[in-house]
């Protein structure tokens, strides 16, 4: 998806790029299944995690773009997203439901409450945390910032340069 | 709320898990190539060693104390860190398909991080209350995340300096995350416990 009119296109150097596999074409849509990223394949876990091509993981991770480009299933191809999306999805992910149970759990204590009193208090705040994430996860991607774009096809210049890895 | 902060502060600066424990190594030098990857994989360790540490604080004082299990507590923090991680997994692919498809790559490679089930050993070590526990293991994790992310940018500078052969790579990121740990020694004459 490309920035709709009035958006400003990131620059090339605010992109997180990675690579993808295109494993459907429905209609005027592609299914893309991204490929193992730098995060993992130079780790040890890599084999304890199970992120191989096909695997269940990666199959819940396929995503949908439009066939702008004549996109043929097994052609690979560069996905990015702007950094500062990945930056705002990890906040909203994660930093939401700390700070509301943190903060629950704080509060509760320092009213006099024991511990089970806290536990309970950060839980409850856990859960509101995870409404609040979902509302908000909707919000960003109904403004299409979470979807990735489609920025070309991996060509054999990529391969040789290494650049066909994120 | 003094006492908050200074344990706050003495987790994540002046104990820091990666600086000053030596935890979490593996992920310290492998996925800090890029910022964005770093604050991903940062993110998703803070929420699961403060969401684990919480598990394995209620397990340490109702199950493995009382009863002296103790001898299990290396096997049983593992099983709720792993517990963690599933459960996480699956409230994201459950409420944010979007978010688990964008940040959901990191959350397998928590499992094999030694800094989660750390924190948790040195919780039990600690003898703290529930609320005490969470926070330290909340600081804790946020100690990891800003070194990730301080280092990530480090090498994404020292990526674009003219190295000398023989120390690119990894050389020079062992000796950048030197220089930054001896940084982080100033904290230590901060005093907090």
């Amino acid at each position: 998806m490309f920035p709709t009119p009035g958006q400003h296109a990131p620059e090339a150097r605010d992109i997180v790029e990675g690579v993808a596999r295109v494993v459907a074409v429905e209609g005027g849509n592609v299914w893309l299944e991204p490929e193992q990223t730098t995060a993992c394949g130079h780790c040890a876990g890599k084999a304890v995690c199970g992120v191989t091509p096909g695997s269940a993981r990666l199959v819940a991770r396929r995503f949908q773009l439009p066939n702008d480009h004549h996109l043929q299933v097994g052609e690979r191809v560069m996905v990015g997203i702007p950094e500062q999306s990945v930056r705002r999805a990890a906040l909203t992910a994660y930093g939401i439901p700390l700070l509301l149970m943190l903060a629950a759990g704080v509060t509760v204590q320092k009213m006099g409450g024991g511990d089970l009193q806290s536990a309970a208090a950060t839980l409850a705040g856990l859960a509101v945390g995870i409404g609040v994430v979902r509302l908000r996860a909707n919000t960003l991607s109904g403004r299409g910032e979470l979807t990735p774009h489609f920025l070309r096809r991996i060509t054999a210049v990529d391969a040789e340069c290494g650049l066909d890895r994120s | 709320m003094q006492d908050i902060i200074l344990l706050i502060v003495g987790a994540a600066l002046v104990n820091n898990v990666i600086l000053a424990r030596f935890l979490g190594l593996c992920s310290f030098m492998g996925v800090t190539t890029r910022v964005d990857t770093a604050i991903g994989m940062g993110a998703a360790c803070t929420f699961v060693i403060t969401v684990s540490g919480m598990g394995d604080w209620a397990l340490e004082h109702y199950l493995l104390e009382p009863y002296g299990l103790g001898y299990l507590r290396t096997v049983t923090f593992i099983l709720v860190i792993a517990a963690a991680v599933q459960f996480t997994e699956a409230i994201f692919r459950k409420f944010s398909p979007t978010l688990f498809k964008l940040l959901g790559i990191y959350l397998p490679l928590i499992t094999t991080n030694c800094a989660v089930l750390g924190v948790c050993l040195l919780l039990v070590e600690g003898k703290y209350g529930f609320m005490d526990s969470t926070l330290f293991a909340f600081a804790s994790s946020l100690g990891y995340s800003l070194v990730m992310v301080l280092f990530a940018g480090l090498r994404e500078r020292v990526a674009l300096a003219d190295v000398p052969r023989l120390f690119a790579g990894p050389p020079i990121g062992f000796i950048t995350a030197s220089l930054l740990a001896l940084a982080f020694m100033g904290f230590s004459g901060m005093g907090a416990k």
